[in-house]
Formats: structure tokens, sequence, C-alpha cells
């Protein structure tokens, strides 16, 4: 009887796992689980996962998400930037910004004609002059302390004419209020729906937007959101310049784990990917033939994210604030071998405190090539690598890696300019004259105490970082200093980070979209950010008090983007950082944000560069028009 | 009287722990390296917005005080004590602010109860009913096959379990859903039948996980107690082997494995986390998790609150149930 | 009397596999398996690479070994501990009744209410990246000994009242003495399963640390082990060794502890004489 019992069991176990489902079967592909056309409907992933307050979209409170498609899509800026030509062009605004006088407080604004809010009303200056103002009167906005010290007053002239007068002089206004890198939190909203509402309180959903695309629907558990093309997207910035966006629907998906992600685009149900990683892009590759990397063949990934990565200093603190160790740090680290650990060599390298993107690179970078390999330190060592390009591609045409160019120059373009080199006894040399003693293999600090390294590292986010950090820790540790990863969940890494209090770490202050990122090197080194350990660094978190550095800033200052001295500058205040030495930049970022071509012509890629790959940033809304269905179906 | 007298002392006991439980883990996450204030400008300004010192002064001013983070320690501990016996709110999400943590917890508290009560309870008595079939008849053929899946599915690690599921049956032979979405409105057909079909795959994951214990730990009691000498007595009384199994070994068995069983509403909470990672099913796992990373003391509080007074919730359950399930005891 | 089970001679024989690869082995290693890029990436087991190498160019072999030795560490430091405190704390609480008993159980019931999970994610952003993996062990102890507490607890209950500890009590045997020729030998099977059943948790609790990046992940466990492989897609990249060998190691691991559990039980069994009962 119990025997019976015991099959009964087993054969409801088997039930479970075979029959019930297998009933369910979905059906075929024509239909998304939202309901909408496949065929019509762009997936995008959300690379924020899951969004826990989906319907809160009032766009100035502290705690609203962005990048499940709100800016992408939903919000037009005031300005934007074209990743592929590196410059900002108006969005809302007809022009950029026109300066009324020579100390740049005093500008004029116009809007584009015939835009309108996604329920028919024109955006008006009604509407910014409204903004301005609900920002500025409501103290709970995060934003509010910003704005409160840019604008000093405004003048409305007519429905598209504003004079705005600024607190200081902004020479670079479209920075300020418009986009430099990933989006801006300017950003207008209607009149006549918010004159009645507590902007504080109000949570704007479903929200009336300038953008081509309006939130037609969210999952209340926060994992998809979905956008429809609004009908009179002419009246849009987007409709004006480039013309009628391609998907009728825009769906933002979160998946989940990197497998999951993979299985999705496997099997046709994810277009877009943000960051994966090489492994993944290899296994999606061979499983689906319309999977599409930003180059058709190596190294696939676009190197243009605009930050680059490596290892900082907290500089105030003995032993980085002398630039001969931070210099031997550099010459005991194998770039080969931190590279190939981290994105298995996917990488270009950058010896400067911009990032290898491509204008900069060409800006940067390549000019710099020569004077870097000529330089010496004071006892005439010349620490600069320039064949780290034609070494690398060596070894990963061993490791069985196809269509690697031939020529150096291509070479270089590929993989960088070049870094320093791996010189382990120069490092032993410089440590040792610094008071530091090697003990039985052991590193000791000229106090006699055992040196250890703690480098703090973002943990399950930003994977290149975290795969460097490991990367350089291992090989300090093969050098002989103890070494170790702390990894770390983003608050606690960037309080560390603001408060000084940590080692060393795998951050990022080197950031850049265009030659001119004279705002963010301001931002990253200018000595007047630096306060106390403790204390939040409103800038400079790395403490390096240089006033060599902090001098040519000053100079660039009053500059404007295309002043003939702002470029010459900023290459001195370049040469400037690499005697300095104050953190190690490594490598630019390698982005694998691979498309799925199944259902979609007009996806950008290398060979079809109208902007670049970046879904999560506000420019993605100015993909649309050039992504359109496959016309064989 | 005695019983009264056990019934008071255990309520007592039972206030007691839930309230040292929530002054614990208040204290604790203030201790953390991060705050909400630090972690919530870190996520604007790596936005790429470039700002002054005197405006990332404004803005901290401006959170610290929305936060409601001003005052001491002890300040907030009472206001806090006195928001959740009082108002029974636990105010405004700090990483999402201001949405109100009750709402953020009263949508994601049912997914997170149905998956896990359901497949915690279908672990529990597919587990112990094979347990004590391997335990009573450990010579059949069809308990020991049984019992050696169950040795050979339980220590592989949640994480692989689920994984392989997902590789298996969503992957290679797609007959389960990637994407976890629900149609229709909650009373519809349309809807449970959505769910259903969305988590089975996620239930079954933890049922697999789950199952193994419940097997070995009851067959080892169920063996134990079939030694025992008025088992023997009974055989020999010419009980019948199905009143044997049940009214001898099954109620003695049973006891300890109500316990856990009622202990496991615990792990309820938080072990939740990595199916939602994986699946993409809704819950309060991801939520805490993410709350701990943002120090997003309301909503830590809100979750883990909950959770406290559920566990010792079922544990009283189930103390002032024992004299029913065993009356052997004697209450003191 | 029979002479020993095959489960125990099975169960002895992994076990003594284990200890030459955890414990013996890695002393002889002929390099520290945790380096990175010593190797090329990749490479299919052959004569110099038992298992092959990882995706981060280290021997898989010498790898697991490590990983082997830290994790036997790690849960039987944590189920030994674990399982003691528990059983005592329990046995304490249900036979000495009153205010003992108030005091334990209150004690164990705040352990068990406190979800674990957010505790341990605040405890490794407290301890700053140096966790050992001792202190990783204690934390787990901390969060696992009132489970067994709890259930000894209500075994104990049920016992003082059954009828062979009443027959002992009557016959003039004081309570050390009960403990030890009739409740010891009672619940050993249950505490060896207990401690089986702890040191799984304990190295799954690990591992589940590590695959959310909480764990020591420099040092090389079962955990970490599989948190690399699968941050690498081992499983969909089909590595097999890579991501095989730890889980491998797990399940048979578990299968060894498991028959000896069951052995150990089986031979006290015949030993308390219940074949002639």
């Amino acid at each position: 009887m119990y025997k019976k019992y015991g099959r009964i069991l087993f054969a409801v176990f088997l039930l479970a796992l075979v029959i019930l489902p297998s009933t369910a079967l979905v059906s075929a592909q024509d239909m998304t689980e939202v309901g909408t056309p496949r065929a019509t409907t762009l997936i995008v992933d959300q690379l924020d996962g899951r969004i826990d307050n989906p319907t809160q979209t009032n766009p100035y409170q502290a705690g609203t998400r962005f990048n499940q498609g709100l800016h992408q899509l939903a919000y037009s800026n005031m300005w934007e930037i074209n990743t592929a030509t590196g410059e900002q062009f108006p969005g809302l605004a007809a022009e950029m910004p026109e300066a009324l006088n020579d100390d740049f407080t005093s500008f004029r604004i116009t809007l584009r004609e015939n835009l309108a809010w996604s329920d028919g009303e024109p955006i008006t200056t009604a509407d910014m002059a409204f903004t301005i103002d609900m920002v500025l009167n409501t103290p709970e906005f995060p934003y509010h302390g910003f704005l409160s010290q840019v604008v000093d007053s405004y003048e409305v002239v007519d429905d598209l004419t504003m004079i705005l007068n600024t607190k200081r002089s902004e020479p670079r206004l479209g920075y300020t209020l418009g986009v430099h890198i990933w989006g801006d939190s300017f950003r207008l909203v209607p009149k006549h729906i918010w004159e009645n509402e507590d902007p504080a309180t109000f949570q704007n959903y479903p929200p009336v937007v300038s953008g081509p695309y309006t939130l037609a629907d969210v999952d209340p558990n926060g994992n998809w959101f979905l956008y429809d093309k609004r009908a009179d997207w002419e009246h849009t910035d987007v409709g004006q310049i480039f013309g009628e966006p391609g998907p009728e629907h825009v769906l933002f998906r979160f998946y989940g784990t990197e497998e999951r992600r993979i299985i999705a685009g496997i099997q046709n149900q994810l277009d877009i990917f943000t960051d994966i990683s090489p492994e993944a892009w290899d296994i999606l590759r061979d499983a689906n033939p319309n999977a599409r990397a930003w180059h058709e063949d190596f190294p696939w990934a676009n190197f243009d994210d605009p930050c680059e990565r490596g290892i900082v200093f907290s500089n105030s603190q003995e032993p980085w604030d002398n630039q001969n160790v931070r210099w031997a740090m550099a010459l005991a680290t194998d770039i080969k071998s931190v590279g190939l650990a981290t994105f298995a060599g996917i990488l270009r390298v950058s010896p400067l405190a911009v990032p290898p993107v491509q204008v900069i690179h060409d800006a940067f970078h390549k000019p710099m090539r020569d004077w870097m390999t000529e330089f010496a330190f004071e006892d005439g060592y010349q620490p600069f690598d320039p064949n780290y390009a034609v070494d690398i591609a060596a070894i990963l045409a061993d490791q069985g890696v196809e269509g690697l160019p031939e020529s150096e120059e291509a070479l270089v373009d590929l993989f960088g300019v070049g870094w320093w080199k791996h010189d382990p006894d120069k490092a032993t040399e410089m440590l040792q004259a610094e008071g530091f003693t090697l003990q039985d293999g052991a590193w000791h600090k000229p106090d006699g105490s055992p040196w250890q390294i703690t480098i703090n590292s973002p943990s399950n986010f930003e994977v290149q970082s975290q795969r460097l950090a490991f990367a350089v820790a291992d090989n300090w540790r093969a050098f002989g200093i103890d070494a170790a990863v702390q990894q770390m969940d983003s608050g606690t890494f960037w309080s560390q980070y603001s408060r000084g209090e940590f080692d060393a770490g795998s951050y990022w202050p080197g950031c850049g979209a265009l030659p001119d990122s004279w705002d963010l090197l301001d931002a990253f080194w200018h000595k007047r950010h630096i306060v106390p350990i403790g204390q939040p660094a409103p800038g400079n978190a790395m403490r390096y008090d240089s006033d060599a550095l902090s001098g040519i800033l000053d100079q660039i200052a009053p500059l404007p983007s295309d002043h003939p001295d702002t470029i010459p500058l900023l290459t001195e205040f370049e040469k400037q950082f690499i005697v300095e030495r104050p953190w190690l930049p490594m490598f630019g970022t390698s982005k694998f944000v691979p498309v799925i071509t199944t259902y979609w012509d007009g996806l950008p890629t290398a060979d079809y560069f109208y902007e670049g790959p970046w879904w999560w940033w506000s420019l993605f809304k100015y993909h649309m028009p050039f992504i359109q269905p496959k016309s064989d179906g | 009287m005695q019983f009264a007298k056990f019934v008071v002392t255990r309520l007592i006991a039972y206030v007691l722990v839930i309230w040292i439980g929530i002054t614990v883990v208040f204290f604790v996450p203030r201790f953390m390296p991060t705050d909400p204030v630090e972690a919530m400008l870190g996520r604007i300004m790596t936005r790429g917005a470039y700002m002054e010192a005197e405006q990332v002064e404004a803005m901290r001013a401006t959170l610290t005080q929305a936060f409601g983070l001003e005052g001491t320690l002890m300040e907030q501990y009472f206001g806090f004590m006195q928001r959740i016996f009082v108002t029974r709110e636990f105010g405004p999400s700090l990483s999402m602010f201001p949405t109100p943590v009750n709402e953020l917890i009263g949508r994601a508290l049912p997914w997170t109860l149905g998956l896990l009560l359901s497949s915690t309870i279908i672990a529990w008595i597919l587990g112990n009913a094979i347990g004590l079939l391997a335990g009573y008849r450990s010579r059949w053929l069809s308990s020991r096959t049984l019992e050696i899946i169950a040795i050979f599915v339980y220590p592989i690690p949640y994480y692989i379990t689920a994984l392989i599921l997902i590789i298996l049956f969503i992957h290679i032979n797609p007959i389960f859903p990637l994407f976890f979405s629900i149609r229709g409105d909650p009373p519809s057909l349309e809807f449970i039948s959505s769910v259903i079909y969305n988590s089975i795959l996620p239930a079954a994951s933890i049922v697999i996980v789950g199952f193994g214990w419940w097997v070995l730990s009851m067959k080892a009691l169920s063996s134990s107690i079939s030694e025992e000498d008025f088992v023997y007595f009974a055989k020999l009384k010419g009980a019948g082997e199905g009143r044997i199994m049940t009214a001898y070994v099954l109620r003695n068995a049973i006891l300890p494995q109500v316990t856990v069983l009622a202990l496991q509403i615990g792990t309820i909470f938080n072990g939740a986390l990595i199916t939602e990672i994986l699946f993409g099913y809704p819950g309060l796992g991801t939520m805490t998790y993410n709350a701990v990373l943002q120090a997003d003391y309301n909503l830590l509080m809100g979750t883990i609150t909950i959770s406290i007074i559920a566990v010792a919730t079922s544990t009283l359950i189930i103390d002032l149930l024992y004299p029913v399930f065993d009356p052997r005891i004697r209450q003191r | 009397m029979r002479r020993t089970s095959p489960r125990l001679t099975i169960g002895l024989i992994i076990l003594a596999v284990f200890i030459i690869l955890g414990g013996i082995l890695p002393f002889l290693s002929p390099e520290d398996p945790r380096d990175w890029i010593r190797h090329p990436r990749n490479l299919p087991p052959s004569a110099e690479h038992f298992l092959g190498t990882t995706n981060l160019g280290q021997d898989t072999f010498w790898l697991l070994s490590y990983a082997t030795q830290n994790s036997l560490f790690i849960g039987v430091f944590v189920a030994f501990f674990a399982t003691l405190i528990g059983v005592f704390a329990g046995l304490a609480a249900g036979f000495l009744g009153g205010s003992a008993d108030r005091v334990i159980t209150l004690f164990a019931d705040v352990f068990i209410v406190v979800p674990s999970l957010p505790i341990l994610i605040l405890m490794s952003s407290l301890l700053q990246g140096r966790a050992s993996l001792l202190l990783i062990s204690i934390i787990l102890i901390l969060f696992n000994w009132p489970w067994p507490a709890r259930q000894m607890r209500s075994i104990a209950l049920s016992m003082r009242e059954r009828q062979f500890v009443n027959t002992a009590r009557f016959s003039g045997s004081g309570t050390v003495q009960i403990l030890a020729e009739e409740i010891v030998p009672h619940i050993f099977s249950w505490a060896m399963a207990n401690f089986v059943n702890t040191v799984l948790v304990a190295i799954a609790t690990e591992s589940g640390l590590a695959v959310i990046g909480l764990s020591s992940l420099e040092e090389a466990t079962l955990g970490t082990m599989i948190y690399w492989a699968l941050q690498h897609q081992a499983l969909l990249g089909q590595r097999w060794w890579w991501i095989g060998s730890p889980v491998f190691a797990i399940i048979v691991l578990f299968i060894c502890l498991f028959l000896l559990s069951t052995g150990i039980a089986s031979r006290s069994a015949e030993r308390r004489g219940h074949g002639d009962a």
C-alpha cells in the first residue's frame, strides 16, 4: 500500500515537471508578453534592474529613476550631444545659447518652433519659466541647490525667447543646462499640468512629456516599461531634426542575470543589450547569427565610453603623497596581464587623464605619443613603452584571435598609444630609495611595518573596474606587496571615495566625451575642492593638492571650448599630469553592447556610425528615426 | 491554570523577542560605513552632472532634512518606535524618495508570501512523506530510489540548481517564459493562470532544494523511532502497518519537523533574494538587498520588522500548539 | 556482531580522498593557484593540468585542492560548534526548564527572528574586505546554533516524559547518568544528521555570500570558485571542468558525510542492542 503511495508521489513529481507546463506552450513570438506586435516593438535591456517605484515619474524627486527609458525617450533636453561628431547641438532649444555679454552671465535662449507636449499643448517659454520658478521654490528637490546657484533672473521676451541671467560666468551654459555625458537634470515640465500640484509630492504618472515617446504602461513590479510613439512626432525635437521614429513601441525590460539576458538574446527576445562580459558575447555570437557587436570582427567592443578605468590613490595619505611611490606602482604593474585578466585584452590603454575615446585619442593621445616616448625621470630613465599595441596583438594572435590589423598604426588605433613599462627592478630601486625595504619577498614601509594595500572595488556592478581591481591586486602581490581587493556596494564605494577614507581604489576619475573636458578635469583635480579626510568632497576626492595642475585649470576656465588656446593648455595639463602621476589610468572602457538584428535595420555600428551605442543616455531618442523594422518582416 | 501561566510567560517572551530584534536591527545599520544621503548624492553625481562644493553642500542639507535624519540617534529611535507601534507606517523610502515604504512592501509582500509559503509547504509535505517511507520501510526499492535522488539533489548549491532549471526549461526546451509577465487584473482567471504559469519554475527550484533536507531528517527521525520499544510492542499487539506508521512513528517524528517548518518562515524573507534575481520574480528579497546597499534605513526597517513579527508569531503559535501534537508534554 | 557496515567503509574512503585533496595536496602544490594569468587560459585537461585551466589562467586542479581545504575548514568548524552549542543549549533548556529555559529560548529566538541575510550583508560591509574565513565562520556559527537548539529542546521535552527516561529516573540514576546512557545515544543519529546538514549549510551559505560578492573572493573556496566560474559564464560557455569540479566536489562531499552519519547511526543502534529487543 505504501509502495503505491511512493509511486504516486513520484509520478506527481514528474507530472509537475513535464506535463503541466508543456500544455501551456507559448504561442508563436508574434506578440510580446505585454501585448504589442513583436515586429514593431523594440526591446531594450533595462540597465538599472528592477525599479521598485515604477510609477514615480516626477523628474525632480530624489528617488526617481531615469534609465528605464524615462530620460532616453520621454524627456527631451535643451541641448544634446552627438557622440559621433563630439559636438553639442540644440534639442528643445532652437540654437546654442547666445551670450549677450563678454562675462558670459547673460544669454538669449530660443525654443524650437511647433513643439508640443504629449497632450498636444504647445511648449513655450512659459513652461520654461514655470520650471525654473518651481525648482527655485521647492527646496525638497536635490536639484534645487544646483539651479539656484546658476540662475540669477530671467525675462520672458515672447513665446519662444527668453533672456537668462546667471549668477556667475557660464562660458559653457550648454553643459550647465544641457547634456555633456549621460543626460542632464534640467527637464522642462508642462505648466498646465503642474501648476495645480504640489511639486514636492506630485507623482506625475502617467507623465505628460516633451520627448518623442510617451510612457504607455508599466509593470507594477517594475520589470518592464512600455513606451508608445507619439502620433504627433512632428511636434518633437527628434521628429523635426531627424524625421519619424521607426519603432511603434519601445519596451524596456529587465531580464535579470547575464545568463538570462544571453538566453533572451539567443531567443530574439531582446534587441539591444547594455553591458555584457566578453565571455557572454562569445556565447551570444556563436548562438545567434543575427547578433552584432559594435565592430563586425575583433575587437567587437566599442571603446568610446567616456570614462577610463584604473587605480586611484588617496593622495593626501602616505605613502601616496609621494610621487615616486606612485610611479613605482606604475612600473610594478604588468599592464598586459591586467588587460588579459580584465577583458581578455580587448581594451585600449590610456596613460593620460582623459579617456582614449576616438575624438580625444586623436586630439591628445596620438599627438602626445612622441613626447611620452621621450619623457624621462630626472635620472634619465624613460618609463614609456610605446610597443604595447604590437606586443598585445602578438599575444592575442598566439591565442588564436583572428582579424587583428597588420600595421603598427592600425594597432595603435585599436589598442592604444602605449603604457608604462613593466619594470619591477626599477620599481624596486625607486621604492628602496624612498626607504621601503624588501624582506623575505615582502615589502615593508619606511617605518618597518608590512605594506598592505586595500583596493576598493565595485561589487557586481561596473564589471570592468571590478575585474581590473582583482587583476592589479594580483600583480602587486606578485611584486611582493600584500594587496587585497575590498568589494563594495555602490553606496559604500562612493561614500568612502567622497570622504577620502580609502587606501586605493578602482574608481574612474577620467571622463570626457569631447576634446574640451575642462569641466570634468576641474572637478577631479582642482585643489579648491579639497576638504579634510572624513568630510564628503564636492570634487577631487583623491585630495590631490597640486598648484601646477590647478594653475593650468584656472587658465582654461574662462575660455570657451572653441578658443584656440584651449587645446594647447589642456595638453600642458596632460604633460604635468604625467610628471606628477596622481592616479594610474589604465584602460578606456570597452563596452560590449551588442544588438540583435533579427527585427531591425539601422541600429548603430562602427560601419553605420551616426551616434554611439549609448542606450542608457538621453541621446537614445535620436537613434529612433534611424532604426526601422526589417523590410522583409 | 498551569496552561494559562504558560501562555502568559510565552507572550511576554514573544514581545521581548520582537522588541530586542527590532532594536538590534535599528542600531546595526547605523554603524555602516555608508549613509543614505551619501549614497543618494553618489548616485546623483555619477550621472555626470558637475557641481560646485556649495551646491553639493546645499543638496546634502536638503536631503538630510527630507530624510528625517536630523536629531540624535536616540531621538530617531524613539520616533521610529512610535511610528511603528502608533501609526504603523515606516515613512518614505530613502532610496526611492518620497514613495512610502508601506506602499512598496504592500506591493511586494504578496508575491514573496505566495511563492515561498506554497513551495516551502510542498517541499515539507513531499520531503516528510518520502522521508517517512524511507525511514520506516528502508528496504523498499522505491523509497530507497527517492532517498538517493534526495541525497544527490540536496547538496547542489541553490544558485546552480536554479540556473540548470533555467537552462533546461527556458533555454534548451523553452516551455517556460523567460520573462516574468503577468496578464490580466487580480481576481480574473487570466491573472491567476498567468501567475501559476510564471511561478512554476521558481517554485520548483525552491522545492527541489528544500525537500532533500526534509527527506533526510525525517528519515533519521523515523528510523530511530521505528526501533523504539513502543513500536515493537505495537507490532506484537498486532497493529496494522499503516497504523504503526501514522499513529506511532509519524506522530512522534513530526513534532521537531513542525518546529523547523515554523522557523523556516524566517528564511522565507531573505531566501527569496536569489530566486528573485534569477527568475525575475517580484518580491521583498531584492528590495531588502538594495535597501541594505543604499542604506535605505526606512525600507530596511520595514521589511525586517515585518519578517521579525511574522517569525516570532509563527514560533509562538507552534509553542502554543505543542500540547495538541504531543499531549505528554507538561506545560510549565 | 557484524563487521563495519559498507556505508561506513565507503564514506571513510571518500573522506580519505577529500582529506588528501584538501588537507595534504595544497602543501604539495607547485604554485599558488590563486594567481591569475599564470598559464594559458581555458586549456582542456591534460597531463600537465589534470582539470585544465580557467579563463583566468589558473590551474583548476590545484585551485580545487585549495578550495576544498578552505571549504572543509569552514564547513566542519561551523557545523561542529553550531551543533555542539545547539545541542547543549537545547538539552539544557529542555531538561532544566524554568528560567534557564526561558533565557536560552529568548536568546535563540532573537537570532532566529532576525533575518540573517541583511545582517550578513551589513557585517561584510563593516568588515572592510579583510574578512578572513575564520570571521565568516564565526558569523555563520552565530546564525546556525539556534536551529538545533530549538529542535533539541522539543526533542528533550518529549523525551523527558518518555518511558525509558522515567524508568531510569525511578531506578535512581542521576541526570548526568541519564544524559550519558539514555539521551545521548538516542539523539546521536539526529545530531549527526544535523552536523552533516550544517556542514552543507555553511558551505552553501558561504557560496551564497560569494555569489553576491560578499565572501573573501581572493581566497579559494568551493563557493568563490563557483562565483568566478559563473562570472565568466562557464556554465553557458560549457567550460565544464571549471564550473563542474566545485559542484561535483560539494555533492560528493555531502554523500560522503551522509554515508558516514547513517553508518555511524546504524552502528550505534546495533550497539544499543535493539536487534534482540
